[in-house]
């Protein structure tokens, strides 16, 4: 019996090994398609470390929010939002849900990527397939140059310094004396702004 | 200008979630350049990586995450091999119901093809045995026919006798001659012809004369009509009735219905046996029981009446019926050398194996 159990733990860690290389995509199809619940296992333990420090405030803040009754709880809201939701982008999904576990009035809602977040995807994908294609891609960065000087003045210094400077967050801030928090905001703003001009 | 316009198109780049080994160094500061701007790109798009990111940055926090991150990726482990160990489990129970079904099925067709195989191989059996009878009711014409022969032949034996030899013939003498084959001579039954010669010396020979003349017409006359083996005992013993008036003496002629009696008593109770044990054979060969009916005629093989030549050669028949053409040919060869009735027939059933 030795033998066949070591033989079963081997097989079991190739497979988590193979788990382990496919995407988010592959593993949500994995788990909905095939029922496998170890491709399952492997995406909500990919973004683990990031549910703990994101859930760390909320810990011990009122009965029943202990380590040991939020983590479950989260797992689980998670693997069953997983079999019926529409997943597009991981780490949106599982924020939202741990806001919502969180914010207890918004439990029942179900999660649907925002039209923002839907129209930046668009144009990623859209630039993921220009790679390939000089002309095309020659098309798109004439349209983003245009866009960008579209932009209102403040978002257009932050993304040339950001994007083409590649100056760090926090030297942003302090160039403007603003706040991480608040340069990562107008950053943000502006890449959806101009998600927003490229798709119409 | 070219730089630019690469690093332009790579806003839009997807970068993924920091993993565990990337937050911590991020917070240390111990990333490079490059590395620390492509997870700064990432962190403008994701709140979940931010969050993680503010949180940490504060000291009491930190200290807690180690121990709880790696506390719920054993726990996620933990609860995925418990999962799959169970999801195997259930697969292979599934499985092996499949199997057992599946060999249900497999045994639950088998039974009924043997059976359904059953049922067609008797159904033709049935056909074949409805198909075969010619073959027995032709075996039964070429088994009449001797007895028809045998029948015929002491008839004509008869015939012989009455005309010619009148003052020899005697009553007692025909009666008993008229016993059914030649081959069939017993020694009780010449002795009791003596004692009957003997009675015949009286005044009066006429009447059984007389009696001798009519009753062998009669006689042919029932045989011819029948010809059947059946018929052949009620006619002798018609006849005795028919005899006893003409003796003129009282005392000899009870001395000779006893004498014929005892003869009739010895004479007709092995050739009834035997004709029985014949017809029972008969029928055994003509329902197609070939083994049977062979085991029939061997038991009749020994006897000393017709029935053992007749048996012989139905013998010699059953044996070519049955493609043993050696037994056969030594069954005729026996019917021949008995230089019975039936011989001409096993000599030609002879010449034709």
């Amino acid at each position: 019996m030795e033998p066949f159990r070591f033989s079963y733990v081997n097989i079991g860690n190739t497979m988590l090994q193979q788990l382990t290389n496919l995407s988010d995509k592959e593993l949500i199809s994995r788990a909905r398609k095939l029922k496998d619940q170890e491709a399952e296992g492997v995406l909500l333990e990919r973004y683990s470390h990031l549910m703990v420090a994101v859930c760390l405030p909320y810990l011990n803040t009122a009965p029943g929010t202990g380590a040991d009754d939020v983590f479950p709880v989260l797992l689980q809201r998670l693997s069953n939002s997983l079999k019926t939701q529409t997943i597009h982008k991981v780490n949106e999904w599982i924020h939202y849900n741990i806001k919502a576990m969180q914010d207890k009035s918004d439990r029942n809602l179900p999660f649907f990527s925002t039209t923002e977040s839907r129209e930046i995807q668009q144009v990623e994908n859209r630039i993921e397939q220009a790679a390939m294609n000089q002309k095309e891609q020659q098309q798109l960065l004439a349209q983003v140059n245009t866009v960008i000087s579209q932009l209102p003045a403040e978002e257009k210094y932050f993304l040339t310094k950001f994007y083409l400077e590649q100056q760090t967050l926090a030297q942003l801030a302090a160039s403007k004396k603003y706040s991480i928090d608040k340069t990562r905001q107008i950053l943000k703003n502006a890449k959806q702004h101009m998600a927003s001009i490229l798709m119409k | 200008m070219s730089s630019n316009n690469d690093k332009i198109l790579k806003i839009f780049s997807t970068v993924r979630c920091m993993n565990r080994d990337q937050l911590p160094r991020y917070l240390d500061g111990r990333l490079t350049d490059l590395e620390k701007h492509l997870l700064e790109q990432h962190l403008v798009d994701c709140d979940l990586c931010f969050d993680a990111l503010q949180t940490l940055s504060q000291a009491k926090y930190r200290e807690q995450y180690q121990p709880l991150s790696v506390s719920i990726q054993q726990y996620i482990r933990n609860s995925i091999r418990k999962v799959s160990t169970t999801q195997k489990v259930e697969r292979y129970q599934r499985l092996e119901q499949k199997k057992e079904s599946f060999l249900i099925y497999f045994w639950v067709v088998a039974a009924v093809a043997l059976g359904a195989g059953g049922v067609y191989l008797v159904q033709q059996q049935n056909k074949f045995k409805a198909m075969n009878p010619p073959q027995p009711i032709a075996a039964v014409d070429k088994v009449m026919e001797p007895i028809q022969t045998s029948q015929s032949q002491p008839v004509v034996q008869q015939a012989e006798t009455a005309a010619a030899p009148v003052a020899s013939g005697t009553s007692g003498r025909d009666t008993l001659q008229r016993r059914p084959t030649p081959a069939e001579v017993k020694p009780v039954a010449l002795v009791k012809k003596d004692t009957v010669k003997a009675a015949p010396a009286t005044p009066k020979p006429a009447p059984p004369k007389d009696t001798i003349k009519k009753l062998p017409p009669a006689e042919q006359k029932e045989e011819k009509s029948t010809l059947q083996p059946a018929r052949e005992t009620p006619a002798p013993v018609a006849e005795k009735k028919d005899t006893p008036p003409p003796a003129p003496k009282p005392v000899p002629k009870k001395e000779k219905e006893k004498d014929d009696d005892d003869t009739k008593t010895v004479d007709a109770q092995p050739t009834g046996t035997d004709e029985f044990l014949y017809k029972a054979a008969m029928v055994y060969h003509q329902q197609g029981d070939l083994n049977e009916a062979i085991s029939r005629y061997k038991h009749l093989t020994d006897s000393k009446s017709k029935y053992g030549e007749l048996s012989r050669y139905q013998l010699a028949v059953c044996y070519r019926s049955k493609g043993q053409t050696g037994k056969a040919r030594r069954m005729f060869k026996e019917v021949v050398r008995m230089n019975g009735p039936m011989k001409e027939k096993a000599q030609s059933a002879l010449d034709s194996l």
